[in-house]
């Protein structure tokens, strides 16, 4: 009994503070917080894989240029990120789109976890 | 029991031989991509020099004809995938009215040459002493590839190495919307 | 002529060493006797020690009569990057790794040179035989580093400018070969246990303790790969889900699932069969990952030239994964213990999550190095998998990695008992919260970080418990040296240290701030509480390089972020970044850009600046040291934990 006081009562405490995180949490839904976001997913066109935020090849800061704009221009984010593709390529997407064969990009995890899962399961019941 | 242990072991097979013979029969992924220099749909800048081997070059002498301008160094890995591919555009094309030019980039004047003749190029390269002609077509990093219409006006630029086939197709493309 | 010619007889001795062991093991089993393969690996060891002093001498004297020297070496090349020259290029990495291959058989047939009757021995060393033979004849054939120049150069090529502008890189490349190279061994014993169906005994342990030697070799070398590419190229990142990186990062899952998974085998007999295929799936994702950076088939800055490799080396990874899962399909049956996992809710059972975890996370991180392949020969177009994606699949599986952590070590075996548990975690689990509390008032509020935190004070906190149990116990019986060899204590320092390397990788990467600022000479500026100034430009030349260094400071420590460019038919112009570092944050400094008109640095000119005023890039990254003291705190705790004592032992002491 003892025991089951002492872990609600940290309960509680641990509530409260994931309560007062939340509400103080800093808000991420500004221009810039969404230009920054988006400037993550594009990659720099001259390089390999490193994304628009980080590479300083003028490429990059071209395409920085053009999201920062799309987005004061009040465009959404799929909005941005389709026009990019279009002049660019797909190959621009830091993440494949989730359409046709991307989808197994997002399957397949899954369908791993299932079977990695089911068959601890079964070992797990054996005997 | 054994059934399980050998459907995980078939499975593991099968997945494998799969992967096994698409990994074995891959090609080095060549691919550039298109990106909207602020050159596009203006006259190209002013293009001449000496060549590698001697002799010179100038843009203003190719007006008739597409140009397929290359900047291209010796120390820039992709720049070696793409020597080859570039040869073969080049020597298919000759007598198609489509010209390609490399333009040395940052790069020492033996390491250039000896790139070159090891590569056996096909098409001549111009020297750019100062980056003077990099600087005017903006060009930040090897390989990048520009291709200018029969009117001097630059119509692509591809960033990344290019394939025979990719340019093909760039190409076939600006001589039909000029 | 001549250096070729003695590096190819060496070659030669090498091989003739690793076939002669081959056949010296195989007599020794067919004929009941004790083996004297011993001899030929001295003979293998002997043949490639000779070869890669023969590399070496001529790097050092920069002998251009061998072809690899003229591409990698220079007259004016300093000594210490002759002699990382020899792992500079393909054909010279390859020397490295049968040297290392060669030093590990003939240090395998040493330890157990009393065992060397045993089958389990005998075909383990015969497969290690086998791999060197194999890594030899491709420097015999196709990837020749004694490849005679015939052109009669006088000066050679250089090493490609980011291989010889930074020390790590005599670090880097040693310590992930050991690590590539060590994983053979658990595969050969689990091929020899497998073959003689002995699972038993001291076996497993043994193969557990080369494995932690591979494992903690491997972390350090990719900690070291992540602190060389962050010095050098000029992002401020130190990871970048490239496709050579995730191919260190695959072995490193499979070979961590195993070294856990292998604590409950040897404690309860359990995960036999499991474990023997994570010890064969551990070496086959090596020989996978030496394909992917040597076929040219991925493009990767940190990849070697493409090859005719790539065949032969899917070749192996065939060969590699058939022989094993051939072997466990025929003996699997008779490996199985008796006896199961008794509750899911019990120490086991979280081993049984924690394999799920790294397995299943290293099958997604191939999927998504192999896709764009995958969509190219499907579609015929290009497409990236970067960053975002892998980062949003290893965010939960990390988050769930540390939640095992915070609870597994303070778990009972058999069945979990709720209030043990609780009264185990009661004080880390208090101390978390309130860290959480006081970083709120204090103003840290992005939720990942204090999630991060969060599970880093329970991780430390269970970590800290067991060091503690163990040593109470060591003062009991009055024996330091039982702290050492306590089966925890190596791991809870790794997991002590896996803990500084995470909370220092979720900081820097929430907090960082990257900002371009222009001044002009005697300017400064204040940037994120930091106070940046320029003071002017100095140009060092000398026969290596010449460089354009800016003078920079920053909080009063003099940086010198500079535009070099490296002598040599290489000549290769590169930034070189400027850090000043210390334990609460890095500041990283990159030269851009230079106003005016025209700049013989090579650095960018931007004409619609003034001339004299330069651009510098400015990356802060909080926190961002930690990563690397966490990465030096995991190689001494496994250094530690390969000296590990037996469950056994425990209860009989």
């Amino acid at each position: 009994m003892k025991v089951l006081r002492s872990f609600a009562l940290w309960c509680v405490a641990l509530l409260a503070v994931v309560v007062f995180s939340i509400a103080l949490r800093p808000s991420g839904s500004g221009a810039l917080a969404r230009t920054q976001h988006l400037e993550t997913l594009v990659r720099c066109p001259a390089c390999v894989d490193l994304s628009v935020a980080v590479s300083n090849a003028t490429s990059a800061i071209a395409v920085r240029h053009e999201i920062a704009t799309k987005v004061r221009q009040g465009q959404s984010d799929n909005q941005i990120l389709t026009s990019l593709e279009s002049v660019y390529g797909t190959s621009i997407l830091l993440s494949p789109p989730a359409s046709g064969l991307g989808v197994l990009l997002w399957i397949v995890p899954l369908l791993v976890v299932v079977l990695l899962i089911v068959s601890a399961l079964r070992l797990a019941r054996r005997r | 029991m054994k059934r399980s242990i050998m459907i995980s072991s078939l499975a593991a097979i099968v997945v494998v031989v799969a992967l096994s013979l698409f990994l074995a029969t891959r090609h080095p992924v060549l691919g550039a991509t298109e990106a909207p220099s602020p050159l596009l749909g203006k006259a190209a800048p002013q293009l001449s020099g000496t060549k590698l081997g001697g002799g010179t070059w100038s843009l203003k002498s190719e007006l008739g004809h597409v140009v397929v301008v290359n900047f291209w160094a010796s120390w820039c890995g992709p720049c070696r995938v793409e020597a080859p591919e570039l040869s073969t555009f080049a020597w298919q094309e000759r007598n198609k009215g489509v010209d390609l030019v490399g333009v040395v980039f940052n790069d020492s004047l033996s390491a250039a040459a000896a790139f070159a003749a090891q590569y056996g190029s096909l098409y001549p390269s111009v020297i750019d002493p100062g980056g003077v002609i990099a600087n005017r077509y903006g060009v930040t990093s090897p390989p990048t590839t520009f291709v200018i219409n029969a009117k001097g006006v630059v119509e692509a630029t591809l960033l990344g190495p290019v394939g025979a086939k990719q340019l093909e197709g760039v190409v076939a493309h600006v001589k039909a919307t000029s | 002529m001549t250096l070729t010619w003695l590096g190819r007889v060496c070659l030669y001795v090498s091989f003739v060493g690793t076939l002669g062991g081959i056949i010296e093991q195989v007599r020794a089993l067919r004929q009941h006797r004790t083996s004297r393969a011993i001899r030929w690996a001295a003979l293998a060891l002997f043949g490639i020690v000779a070869a890669v002093g023969v590399m070496e001498f001529a790097l050092i004297t920069h002998n251009f009569s061998l072809a690899y020297v003229a591409e990698n070496n220079a007259t004016f090349t300093p000594l210490l990057y002759s002699i990382t020259g020899m792992w500079s290029a393909l054909e010279g990495s390859l020397l490295l790794w049968v040297l290392l291959q060669s030093v590990i058989t003939f240090g395998v047939l040493y330890y157990y040179r009393r065992d060397r009757g045993d089958a389990v021995v005998g075909w383990a060393t015969t497969v290690l035989f086998g791999i060197a033979a194999f890594f030899t004849l491709l420097m015999m054939g196709p990837a020749d580093p004694f490849l005679h120049n015939a052109a009669l150069v006088h000066q050679g090529a250089g090493p490609n400018a980011l291989l010889q502008d930074n020390p790590l890189v005599a670090a880097h490349p040693p310590f992930l070969y050991l690590g590539f190279v060590g994983f053979s061994v658990p595969f050969a014993f689990a091929i020899a246990m497998l073959l003689t169906g002995r699972v038993q005994d001291r076996w497993p342990l043994e193969q557990r303790r080369w494995t932690v030697l591979a494992w903690g070799s491997l972390s350090l070398g990719i900690v070291l790969g992540a602190w060389w590419s962050y010095q050098v190229l000029g992002w401020g990142g130190f990871w970048g889900w490239d496709p050579v990186e995730n191919a260190a990062l695959l072995p490193w899952l499979t070979a961590t699932a195993y070294i856990h998974s292998v604590i409950v085998q040897d404690r309860r007999g359990l995960f036999r069969v499991w474990n023997l295929s994570l010890a064969i799936a551990t070496f086959a994702l090596t020989i996978l990952g030496t394909f992917f950076t040597r076929s040219g088939v991925l493009v990767s800055v940190h990849a070697f030239s493409s090859s005719t490799l790539g065949p032969l080396l899917i070749g192996l990874f065939f060969v590699v994964v058939i022989s094993g899962a051939g072997l466990l399909a025929w003996r699997g049956d008779r490996l199985r213990a008796p006896v199961g996992v008794d509750h899911p809710l019990s120490r086991e059972g979280l081993f049984v999550a924690n394999n799920i975890l790294f397995v299943g996370f290293a099958i997604v991180v191939l999927l998504g190095t192999v896709f764009p392949l995958l969509y190219q020969a499907v579609n015929g177009t290009q497409v990236t998998v970067g960053t975002p994606y892998f980062a949003s699949v290893a965010a939960p599986v990390s988050i769930l990695l540390l939640v095992l952590m915070a609870i597994a070590p303070l778990v009972s075996w058999r069945r979990a008992d709720a209030r043990v548990l609780w009264t185990r975690t009661r004080v880390s689990a208090w101390a978390a919260t309130l860290t959480i509390a006081v970083l709120l008032i204090v103003g840290i509020r992005r939720p990942v970080e204090l999630a991060a935190i969060f599970l880093a004070v329970l991780v430390a906190g269970a970590a800290l418990r067991t060091l503690r149990g163990a040593l109470l116990a060591a003062i009991r019986r009055g024996s330091w040296r039982s702290v050492a060899r306590a089966p925890a204590t190596g791991g809870m320092i790794v997991h002590l240290g896996v803990v500084i390397l995470a909370v220092g990788i979720v900081t820097s990467t929430t907090y960082v701030t990257r900002t371009e600022v222009t001044l002009a000479t005697g300017q400064s500026t204040i940037i994120d509480g930091q106070l940046i100034g320029f003071s002017g430009f100095r140009n060092v030349s000398d026969a290596l390089r010449s460089a354009t260094q800016l003078r920079v400071s920053v909080d009063g420590h003099r940086l010198l972020p500079a535009v070099t460019t490296y002598n040599g038919r290489n000549g290769q112009t590169v930034g070189t970044p400027a850090i000043d570092s210390n334990l609460t944050r890095d500041v990283y400094v990159t030269f851009e850009a230079v106003g005016g008109n025209g700049s013989t640095s090579g650095a960018q000119v931007r004409n619609n600046l003034p001339a004299g005023s330069v651009v510098l890039g400015v990356t802060v990254e909080p926190l961002l040291a930690w990563l690397w003291v966490g990465g030096l705190i995991i190689g001494l705790g496994s250094a530690l934990s390969f000296f590990r004592r037996r469950y056994n032992d425990e209860v009989t002491t």
